[in-house]
């Protein structure tokens, strides 16, 4: 029977390569379009999990509200208590309590790759007459360059110069802008009241993200003492090995201790959203495809059981049963959507090879020569051959069966 | 006796239409058998019942002792494979096999392709069509093709040959061609063959003769 199918599809080319071209078309546009957008979502997920920490152990603040205080002031189960004028501010600690024990637990634990303990504060960065106020981070460059990617965006200098303390800082590109500053010069920074101290700019980074490219770094007990909070740390930065394990981590450790763990993903619920959004959209166009695959397949099919109604008749007369009907037809849809997945996986996969030359991004950014990030995940290649299958499945198995249950007498006994 | 049919009847549609009343006959092996009768007697309603394409509303028909209507479906599509062959008016050749592959179909179902290949060709070759094997049904004339059909009826040697008017489409030169074939296989396989046709002088190539009057043998 698949030999009379083959003869079928081979004789009848122009609605076999019709079909083809359907389950083709489909095939390479769930590669190319799952190629591109996983591509992009791996891309921007690495971005995320590359260039920030993956969990972040802070200092917990809660903002005050009006039942908050209860429990200071009344021991017993008070049903209500009234503020003639309710308590506001934040309750909670500046800095991370008993940090030491978190470096224990963190050096000890196996999943952990490294960790950063940090000090950010915001200060108020002086050139001349400019001021500018941005955010200060301390750290250990060297724990803190195996936590985040910063040390690969240094344009200018080593992340590493400001090792050791001594008051140097290092400046994102568009902070340097702002204030007007150049590697080598000294800028005045402050804290709040403070006395400004001066620091000498080592080094000058970009991220590509404005918001980073705002902020500085320096030593971590350089910016303790700009602080006046010498030993005090208020976030840790952790990196994981397997990023995908952060937020089950940072569920664990929050319920064992009083700071504030958020993992990667939950600081970005709003990129993760889109992506999110993203996949519902490829999932939905993909499934559009495969319905206009499968539809031609089913047509065409359809076509043909009419058409070959005869054949059915005097197949039957020949002693071939029922199976063998549904066979001929069934077999027909699988071999055209298995040669037209094959070749949609294929020219996909050229596809994706040629997307992944174009470049996008302007000459003048730090990515600059960079080309788009197309996915050559297996999984997508096993998903469209899949979904190739099962469409041109459900879309034979209805023709199929509408032969199977031609009878012959009936078309014999007209000659038609 | 090879074919045994009692007392057949057969209506059709709603209302029902009697088109066949009271059937019986008997068929021995290497007989000749001509049914004939006026267009719409039912010869071909009959036909199609004693081979097992259609069924009848009442009475049972025997092949070889095996009650024809009540065989499991696996034997029946085994029997009709290895032990009957069909000619209709219409040759029904598929159009996208060749002459050859088209005779070989019915062996598919049970041997590999080509092991049947010589047999089929000399089949072919005895019918005139020697230089005709690779052509495709459009290539070939109505004569030719009805010869193919009937060279794809034989292929499995069956031991039963069902054709329902097979020279209806065909000139008299040719219908004689095809007359003389169904003889030399009833005469030398002892092929036992059952004839729908309406012309007399090919009903007297027939050793036995059944005439149908309203459904009914007359
Ligand atoms: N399925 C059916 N539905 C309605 N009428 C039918 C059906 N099958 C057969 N008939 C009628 O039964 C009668 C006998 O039909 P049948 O085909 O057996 O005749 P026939 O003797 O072979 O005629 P012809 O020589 O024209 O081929 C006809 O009148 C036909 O219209
Ligand atoms: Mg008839």
């Amino acid at each position: 029977m698949i030999f009379l199918a083959m003869r079928y599809l081979l004789e009848r080319r122009k609605q076999t390569i019709f079909t083809l071209l359907g389950v083709f078309l489909g095939t390479v546009a769930y590669v190319g379009v799952s190629g591109f957008f996983k591509g992009f979502q791996d891309y921007m997920v690495q971005q995320l999990v590359d260039n920030t920490a993956q969990i972040h152990i802070q200092a917990r603040q809660d903002i005050l509200n009006d039942h908050k205080l209860d429990g200071a002031f009344f021991t017993q189960n008070t049903a209500h208590v009234f503020w003639i004028s309710p308590p506001s501010g934040l309750l909670g600690f500046h800095e991370v309590q008993n940090p030491q024990s978190w470096y224990e637990r963190l050096s000890a634990d196996k999943r952990v790759e490294a960790f950063s303990p940090l000090i950010s504060t915001p200060v108020l960065i002086t050139l001349a007459k400019n001021s500018v106020s941005a955010t200060l981070t301390g750290c250990n460059p060297l724990q803190q360059s195996k936590v985040t990617s910063i040390a690969k965006y240094m344009i200018e200098g080593q992340f590493s110069d400001i090792a050791g303390g001594g008051n140097r800082i290092i400046m994102g590109d568009e902070l340097m802008k702002r204030i007007g500053a150049a590697k080598d010069q000294i800028v005045f920074v402050s804290v709040g009241t403070r006395n400004a101290i001066p620091m000498k700019v080592v080094g000058r980074f970009i991220s590509g993200n404005r918001g980073a490219d705002l902020q500085a770094y320096a030593a971590l007990n350089d910016v303790q003492r700009l602080n006046g909070t010498p030993n005090r740390v208020n976030e840790i930065a952790v990196r994981l090995k397997d990023y995908t394990l952060a937020s089950a981590m940072a569920e664990n450790w929050s319920l064992v201790s009083p700071e504030k763990i958020e993992s990667w993903d939950q600081q970005n619920v709003n990129i993760l959203s889109v992506i999110k959004m993203q996949t519902t959209l490829r999932f939905t166009m993909i499934i559009a495809i495969l319905l206009v695959a499968g539809f031609g397949i089913y047509n065409v099919l359809n076509m043909t059981v009419t058409q070959k109604r005869q054949d059915i008749a005097i197949l039957r007369s020949m002693g071939y049963d029922s199976f063998d009907i549904v066979t001929l037809f069934f077999s027909q849809g699988m071999i055209v959507g298995l040669v037209g997945a094959i070749f949609g996986l294929i020219c996909g996969y050229l596809l994706c090879l040629y997307l992944q030359t174009i470049s996008f991004f302007p000459a003048n950014s730090s990515h600059a020569g960079e080309t788009l990030h197309i996915s050559l995940d297996m999984t997508i290649y096993l998903q469209a051959t899949l979904l190739a299958l099962l469409a041109s499945s459900v879309a034979s198995i209805l023709p199929a069966r509408a032969a199977e249950k031609l009878t012959p007498i009936e078309i014999i006994r007209t000659g038609a | 006796m090879s074919i045994e049919a009692k007392k057949i009847g057969k209506t059709v549609g709603d209302p029902a239409v009697r088109i066949l009343t009271d059937i019986s006959l008997n068929i021995d092996d290497g007989d000749f058998v001509s049914l004939t009768g006026k267009s719409g007697s039912g010869k071909s309603t009959l036909l199609y019942i004693l081979s097992s394409l259609d069924s009848p509303s009442d009475g049972q028909v025997f092949i070889e002792q095996l009650d024809l209507h009540k065989m499991d479906p696996v034997d029946l599509y085994k029997f009709r494979n290895q032990k009957m062959g069909f000619v209709f008016q219409f040759n029904y050749l598929i159009a996208e096999l060749t002459a050859l592959e088209n005779v070989l179909m019915p062996t598919l179902k049970i041997y590999k392709k080509n092991e049947i290949n010589p047999y089929a060709e000399s089949l072919l070759e005895k019918f005139g069509l020697k230089d005709r094997v690779h052509r495709f049904p459009r290539q070939l004339s109505g004569g030719e093709q009805q010869r193919v059909a009937i060279a794809r009826a034989l292929v499995m040697q069956p031991k039963y040959l069902f054709a329902d008017e097979p020279t209806g489409s065909l000139d008299s030169v040719n219908g004689g061609v095809v007359m003389e074939i169904l003889r030399n296989v009833n005469r030398e396989q002892r092929t036992t063959i059952i004839l729908v046709t309406h012309d007399q002088d090919f009903a007297s190539y027939a050793n036995k003769n059944i005439r149908l009057v309203d459904g009914k043998i007359e």
